[in-house]
């Protein structure tokens, strides 16, 4: 259509021959009336023509975002799904050449073979008595630091939450070692106590930044009034800020949580046998004489289901820190 | 309920389980702790996952005998070695024993203890004398072998017995299709059973102890003469290169990634018609697997210096840090004793030749014989004795066969290997 045409409503051209243009060369007057104003009919059409056109562009985008979301969903979900469907396959199915999605044969073989190993129960509860000290840990450890540094502002704070940062830039490893030693001389040489101090360690700079940041979304006119109705500062901070951050808390308590709970190089050199974890135990199925995929597909699908009910119960907290962060500053 | 109260529950629930959770961390859900050096009558074995199995009856047996109660730590082996490092440097161990891989020994051999005594002439002479060098380390026994391996020749016998195979075979070849004695007729064979989406052969571009095999059985040693001399790019090596790669055409694409685990699987799919492979990989075809029942055993086939592996032994050894030696020793003494019962177990392995012979003949052990021929094979060594060994599979033969395959000129291959070697053990 040309640009002519649009200036032509009058001569029978239907409006829904109109298609948006995006290169913008109509000129202005070329929709103005004889007096210079535009006629109140072409005024609606071309409103009309506007919404129209927005909401095309609306139903590009959003099917774009499907396309992007789904996307996502196949890369980022089908290695679970592949994972939990191998744990149901018979050891041929497991290893087929080329691989099947389904297994061709259902069998509950694999979790049988899995969870009735030596250790596994006892890895499990190491697992959760890690994760849960660890996170505790870090929550005890990254709420009071995170609010000092973000209430006092002084430039030591601003010092030490850089450094705290720094010492995610080390690689676990450097340190795995004489972790691993300092705790034998302390007598904490395989226990869960051990590791989950050392979790803290990988977890504890990111709580502390996390909590800064939500700390930074709750104004200072809540504390001062809290001060006024007669609290003392810390009672305005487990009165009023703590309630208000409790998604954030959640939020870091989630991060802190998986962090312990999918460890693997600290449970490797500082684990052996009273406080072993399952990462360590879904690794020993891998062994130099072959890999036992069905076992270690089951103990994997088993260990995760902990993971997605705590992520499924704090939702709600989880989305409204996520909130409560976005909208800081 | 108000955030304030769920904020207070919360915080009473996490005391409370904070509480119970550090009683209960005094001992872990893992049982007692191991106690190194502390106990009269307990030693800790620290093992790879798969070598577990091998020992659990030989704990048990020991046990019943000595009263020795034995408690094993199991790790994942690319996580063991780390494991072993970290301890090792830090002068304190959590172990009596510790399982150690061949390749290993040279790295380990100034933390662990020498065991001399338990070499006595009789062990010694019941031990395949490869191992029985690669044990030794400036004098000193340093490690008892508790199991080993060997590349053998897996192959489908009902696809060599079919009557229709053997015509067609002898009228195109002029000899009958039996298990391969000659590396021509392996060649042979392998072209023969490519057709019709199945391959003869497969090809390990990722993993080069076959090409190692090759040189050993060309009669040269791997990579260093006995002076650390790099010898890799020498008439031997480059004959074995170039053998391994004119296998490539009768072996599925891609040859470049294939590795141990994706060569068991083509094989137990019944994508190959024969496979070089270790030989405990015999016991472990599935018995879903559709070539359960139909493969045949036959020993690694010789070059011109004869018939050549390389074995795939662990050892094990007692730190020096370790204050419970003689519990150590004890145990290991037991391995030895019982170094048949490993064969019962899902691995299947021992170290001892007598261990292999009592099995030999037993159904369902067809490997053994193939193994035994191969381990005690005159030109059967063990990899070269130098700390850098697995930086030097990493870094320099494995990307040197995996550019072989892909159809490199192996001559150039071979002298820039040569180089980056010499750089390594500089």
């Amino acid at each position: 259509m040309s640009a002519q045409s649009t200036t032509k409503p009058d001569a029978g051209q239907p409006a829904t021959d109109y298609r948006p243009r995006h290169s913008g060369f109509v000129s202005a007057a070329s929709h103005l009336g004889t007096a210079g104003q535009p006629a109140p009919e072409l005024t609606r059409k071309r409103r009309s023509r506007n919404r129209e056109g927005l909401e095309a562009g609306r139903r590009s985008t959003r099917t774009l975002l499907w396309i992007i979301l789904a996307a996502a969903l196949v890369v980022y979900g089908f290695p679970f799904v592949y994972l939990v469907l191998t744990s149901f396959k018979t050891p041929i199915d497991t290893i087929a050449v080329p691989p099947t999605i389904l297994p061709r044969e259902w069998t509950l073989e694999n979790y049988t073979s899995a969870l009735g190993r030596s250790g596994v129960l006892a890895s499990m509860i190491n697992s959760v008595q890690t994760a849960v000290i660890s996170t505790l840990l870090s929550l005890v450890l990254a709420v009071p630091a995170a609010y000092g540094i973000t209430r006092y502002k002084t430039p030591s704070g601003q010092v030490f939450i850089m450094a705290a940062l720094v010492t995610r830039m080390v690689p676990p490893v450097a340190i795995g070692i004489p972790l691993a030693s300092m705790m034998a001389s302390a007598g904490l040489a395989d226990t869960p106590i051990a590791l989950a101090i050392a979790h803290t360690t990988i977890s504890l700079p990111l709580s502390i930044w996390l909590m800064a940041s939500f700390f930074e979304a709750v104004p200072r006119d809540l504390e001062e009034a809290a001060t006024v109705d007669g609290c003392s500062r810390l009672g305005a901070l487990w009165r009023v800020v703590i309630p208000v951050v409790s998604g954030g808390i959640a939020v870091t308590a989630i991060f802190a949580f998986l962090a312990s709970w999918n460890e693997f190089l600290f449970a490797l050199l500082m684990t052996a046998v009273r406080s072993q974890t399952t990462p360590v135990v879904i690794a020993n199925f891998q062994t130099q004489f072959g890999l036992d995929w069905g076992s270690m597909t089951a103990l994997a699908a088993v260990f995760s289901i902990p993971v997605i009910l705590l992520t499924l119960l704090l939702q709600r907290k989880i989305v409204a820190g996520m909130t409560l962060g976005a909208v800081k500053g | 309920m108000s955030s304030r109260k769920a904020i207070s529950r919360l915080a009473g629930i996490g005391s409370l389980s904070t509480a119970v959770l550090l009683a209960a961390t005094g001992c872990g859900a893992g049982g007692p702790a191991a106690a190194p050096g502390n106990a009269t009558s307990a030693v800790t074995v620290l093992v790879e996952a798969g070598g577990h199995a091998e020992l659990a009856g030989v704990a048990e047996k020991c046990k019943a005998e000595t009263g020795l109660e034995t408690t094993f730590v199991e790790l994942p082996y690319d996580g063991l070695f780390n494991r072993l490092s970290s301890e090792f440097s830090s002068g304190s161990v959590s172990f009596d024993v510790a399982a150690l891989d061949s390749v290993w020994l040279p790295n380990f051999k100034d933390a662990v203890q020498p065991i001399d005594e338990l070499f006595t002439a009789e062990a010694k002479k019941d031990i395949f004398p490869a191992l029985v060098k690669e044990a030794q380390v400036d004098g000193h026994f340093i490690g008892m072998p508790a199991w080993t391996n060997s590349e053998i020749i897996l192959y489908r016998k009902d696809l060599f017995e079919d009557a229709k195979n053997k015509a067609d075979f002898k009228a195109k070849y002029g000899y009958d299709l039996a298990a391969p004695t000659t590396w021509k007729q392996y060649k042979e064979i392998s072209e023969f059973f490519t057709k019709d989406g199945m391959y003869g052969t497969d090809v390990k571009g990722a993993v080069e102890t076959e090409w190692m095999a090759h040189v050993l059985q060309a009669g040269s040693p791997m990579v260093l003469d006995a002076n650390n001399n790099v010898i890799i790019d020498n008439a031997a090596h480059k004959e074995a290169l170039d053998f391994y790669t004119s296998l490539v055409k009768s072996a599925p694409t891609g040859a470049a990634q294939v590795d141990w685990a994706a060569a068991q699987n083509l094989f137990n799919q019944g994508k190959t018609a024969m496979t070089r492979f270790w030989a405990h990989a015999y016991r472990q075809i599935p018995k879903d697997a559709p070539v359960f029942g139909k493969v045949g055993t036959a020993a690694m086939i010789g070059g011109s210096a004869g018939v050549a592996g390389i074995p795939g032994p662990w050892y094990l050894s007692v730190p020096k840090a370790t204050k419970n030696a003689e519990n150590a020793k004890k145990f290991i003494k037991c391995a030895y004793d019982h170094n048949d019962l490993g064969i019962e177990s899902t691995l299947g392995l021992a170290a001892r030749m007598s261990a292999f012979e009592k099995y030999q003949d037993k159904p369902g052990y067809e490997s053994f014989k193939p193994l035994i021929q191969t381990l005690s094979a005159d030109a059967t060594a063990t990899r070269p004795s130098t700390a850098k060994w697995q930086q030097i599979v990493d870094t320099v033969l494995v990307p040197t066969l995996q550019k072989a395959v892909a159809g490199g000129d192996t001559a150039a291959l071979l002298a820039e290997a040569k180089k980056k070697v010499q750089d390594l053990i500089k």
